[in-house]
């Protein structure tokens, strides 16, 4: 066989498994997966309410995405995608999605964050470095992973709308991958959005199908793309309505969960499977405030969170603010994906894309972001404020403290920094962080 | 050892405005079209380093922000900023972007502040047509202080500013072939003079350097530095002190921002912009990796350096996410 027959019958037969295994083979293991699980249910603190039912289908989705991944490659063309960059331009080209950052919060949130990033400082990575980045490249240098394999990407797709670390951290990639890096650039917002940083936008969506249809050997269909444009807006919106649920006393959900439950929207936007799950999350929530369960039981003060999640001390966490009789109903973060992704916009979808994408918390001055906290303090009642200060995300720490003195000023609402990292728990010192928590349960109490 | 005295700045800068009716604005780090100020008549202040101790930054910024950003924003709200009439922030990094921020809305200090934001790497059609509106729309951001952009003044002071990067490009080719008799200290003190003097005293100044710097070749060891800023000053003093010669740099706040490119447009927003888009390799540009380790080696290649010293702002993300791939290659 010449090679070029080698390779259409390797990737032949990689769709061929890889279908099988989307079809049959991860649908199985789950159902098995599932059945073991019930045998061995995780105990929880008496202070929470009772768990979400939909829990167990978000596990199954999110398992079954990564399952799947390991046979996308070479089966389907698989682009490496940042959290904040418009991946809806991918879907019509069939791209299997993967976004690292999804991947480091779930070493994070399971206490792998030192063991795989210490590959990547052994390779000369600062630890000053950004720790999803560190984990990603440590990933890359041992392999090692929780979730098994991770794709090779064809592709590195990247949008510096969240922050430029993704820019310099894709730029690193490329250089070991030796694939193609798209970045979609996004002036940042100083002030008012601008009609030529919008022209600047849309030029590059269009600029980038060329390529996009080169790589993925799909031509682009602006119909399809326009269904996908639809069903990540109504995924969105949905989300959205999830969060508005917390507005409701006792809320029916912890933003702890809603750290969780944001997975589809980051990871699988655009494509039925995340419209399907927020509905269905969405029922329960209605039903659960329906019959006034409460996410903890004895909701006695409401808070909001500033910032990613501290992801290896999540269940502490809620744990200890449930036992406080103390509940998050908000968070900048979680509200991030429906603040703007509601502007998509089907029958514009180039112009709307750019907006959307543009107008994203992290890509505007300090004081939208001021505005957007102290409207979610009022509307979902909030009593207190806990800022989490990532070591590893610039964008989002720098001018906390001045967002904090104001908020407490206007609001008169107590408020706590915690100083600590994403996924790096040595950036986390326990006393410290416990030290400036009790006091601000006797400030939230008093 | 040639026989510089740097001016006094806070002397020079008062004497701008005072004499030559200019604007004085303070420059954070790093990409901005100065030829556009200039022709405004704005003198840039650039601010890297000012000699101050951090106190009062503390109560704004996290222990884990860059020094470059922390003393910038310890001059201001320490009032030494004072004689600047505004500030211009450069969309650097996401410290710098955040800062900008910080500056404009919540410190009250008074003055205008500006912005440019321009593209990053990888490029495309789109980025040279959205770089030209940049420069047009920081033109129109400081109309209102400073008056309308002259075009005919644009291109007198694109050309001073062509003159600026050709007597710096025969500096560091003597320096790279030994044949500068300047020490290390004293060549930086005079390269980092363009961080705020006008060109019509800068181009003299440099002349002369490099009249009087001209020596015979020598046969020093040579190193080259890379990062953004030749810091500590000691560390200059110890290379003239061991005698080894910094043979070429790779610095942001020198050769890559100074070597600007000859072009050959003639509509002075397209000069710029071919510029820009042509200037060595930057990590604030978000030049791919192989581009600037190819650059490097051209340039260790080319004054035979013996090493590299990497000279690094704790906490800057854009250069410490290269070093790995420097320091291998």
């Amino acid at each position: 066989m010449g090679d070029d027959t080698v390779g259409k019958a390797m990737s032949l037969s990689r769709k061929i498994r890889y279908h099988f295994m989307k079809d049959m083979g991860v649908p199985g293991l789950m159902r098995f997966s599932a059945a073991r699980k019930k045998r061995h249910t995780r105990k929880q603190s008496l202070s929470l309410g009772p768990p979400l039912t939909c829990n167990s289908r978000l596990k199954e989705i999110m398992a079954t995405h990564y399952l799947l991944s390991r046979y996308a490659e070479g089966a389907k063309p698989v682009a490496w995608v940042t959290s904040g960059a418009p991946v809806e331009i991918l879907r019509p080209f069939g791209f299997y999605t993967f976004y690292p950052e999804n991947h480091a919060a779930l070493c994070g949130a399971q206490k792998l964050g030192p063991e795989i990033f210490a590959e990547a400082e052994e390779h000369g990575y600062h630890q000053d470095l950004c720790s999803y980045a560190r984990i990603d490249l440590g990933h890359y240098f041992s392999g090692k992973t929780p979730v098994g394999q991770l794709p090779k990407p064809d592709l590195l797709f990247a949008s510096n709308n969240i922050c430029q670390t993704v820019v310099y951290w894709y730029r690193a990639l490329a250089e070991y991958w030796k694939i193609p890096l798209i970045l979609f650039d996004t002036p940042y917002n100083f002030g008012e959005i601008k009609e030529g940083d919008i022209r600047y936008m849309v030029r590059q969506l269009e600029e980038m199908i060329p390529l996009l249809e080169q790589i993925s050997k799909r031509r682009f269909h602006h119909r399809r793309f326009q269904e996908i444009i639809r069903i990540a807006k109504e995924a969105s919106v949905t989300w959205g309505e999830v969060l508005s649920t917390m507005k409701a006393r006792p809320s029916p959900m912890t933003i702890f969960d809603a750290f969780n439950h944001l997975a589809p929207i980051v990871s699988l936007r655009g494509l039925p499977a995340a419209l399907e799950y927020y509905r269905a999350l969405l029922d329960e929530l209605h039903e659960r405030v329906a019959q006034g369960i409460g996410a903890i039981r004895d909701e006695r003060k409401r808070l909001m969170w500033d910032n990613i999640a501290i992801w290896y001390k999540v269940r502490d966490f809620s744990n200890l603010f449930a036992e406080h009789g103390m509940n998050f109903v908000s968070a900048t973060y979680t509200y991030a994906w429906t603040e703007t992704i509601g502007l998509l916009d089907e029958s514009k979808p180039f112009e709307s894309m750019a907006k959307a994408y543009s107008l994203v918390v992290l890509n505007n001055n300090l004081n939208h972001r001021l505005k957007l906290m102290e409207d979610l303090i009022r509307e979902f009642q909030v009593d207190g404020l806990v800022i989490h200060s990532a070591r590893s995300c610039k964008p989002y720490s720098v001018g906390q403290y001045d967002l904090k003195r104001l908020l407490v000023e206007r609001l008169k609402i107590p408020a706590v920094i915690i100083e600590a990292d994403i996924t790096d728990s040595r950036a986390y010192s326990e006393e410290q962080a416990m030290v400036r928590l009790e006091a601000f349960f006797e400030a939230l109490e008093g | 050892m040639t026989d510089f005295h740097p001016p006094s700045r806070k002397e020079y800068l008062l004497r701008q405005k005072e004499v030559y009716g200019r604007h004085l604005l303070g420059v954070f780090p790093a990409q901005y079209p100065r030829e556009i100020l200039w022709a405004m008549n704005v003198l840039p202040v650039e601010i890297w380093d000012p000699p101050l101790e951090s106190s009062q930054a503390s109560a704004h910024l996290q222990p884990y922000i860059c020094s470059i950003v922390k003393l910038g924003l310890e001059l201001i709200i320490q009032g030494k900023g004072d004689i600047l009439d505004g500030f211009l922030f450069p969309h650097t990094c996401d410290s710098i972007q955040n800062l900008s921020s910080i500056v404009n809305d919540y410190l009250e200090v008074k003055k205008p502040c500006y912005f440019f934001y321009h593209p990053k790497a990888p490029y495309r059609e789109s980025s040279h047509r959205f770089y030209i509106e940049q420069l047009r729309d920081l033109a129109a951001q400081l109309e209102d202080q400073v008056g309308a952009l002259d075009y005919p003044r644009l291109n007198q002071c694109i050309d001073k500013g062509e003159k600026v990067a050709s007597i710096m490009r025969e500096l560091y080719s003597l320096r790279a072939r030994g044949e500068l008799g300047a020490s290390n200290f004293e060549f930086y003190q005079v390269i980092r003079q363009a961080e705020f003097l006008h060109p019509d005293d800068f181009i003299p100044l440099l002349e002369r350097f490099l009249k009087d710097s001209r020596n015979t070749a020598t046969s020093q060891e040579s190193v080259i530095l890379s990062g953004v800023l030749p810091n500590p000053p000691e560390i200059l003093n110890l290379l003239d002190e061991l005698k080894i010669r910094v043979g070429d740099d790779d610095l942001l706040a020198c050769s890559r921002r100074h070597f600007v490119p000859y072009t050959q447009a003639k509509d002075p927003l397209e000069t710029l912009a071919e510029r820009y888009f042509r200037m060595p390799p930057c990590t604030t540009r978000n030049s791919p990796i192989r581009e600037r380790m190819v650059n490097l080696l051209d340039k260790v290649e080319g004054c035979n350096a013996k090493g590299v010293i990497f000279c690094m702002v704790k906490f800057c993300e854009p250069e410490l996410f290269d070093l790995p791939h420097l320091i291998e290659e």
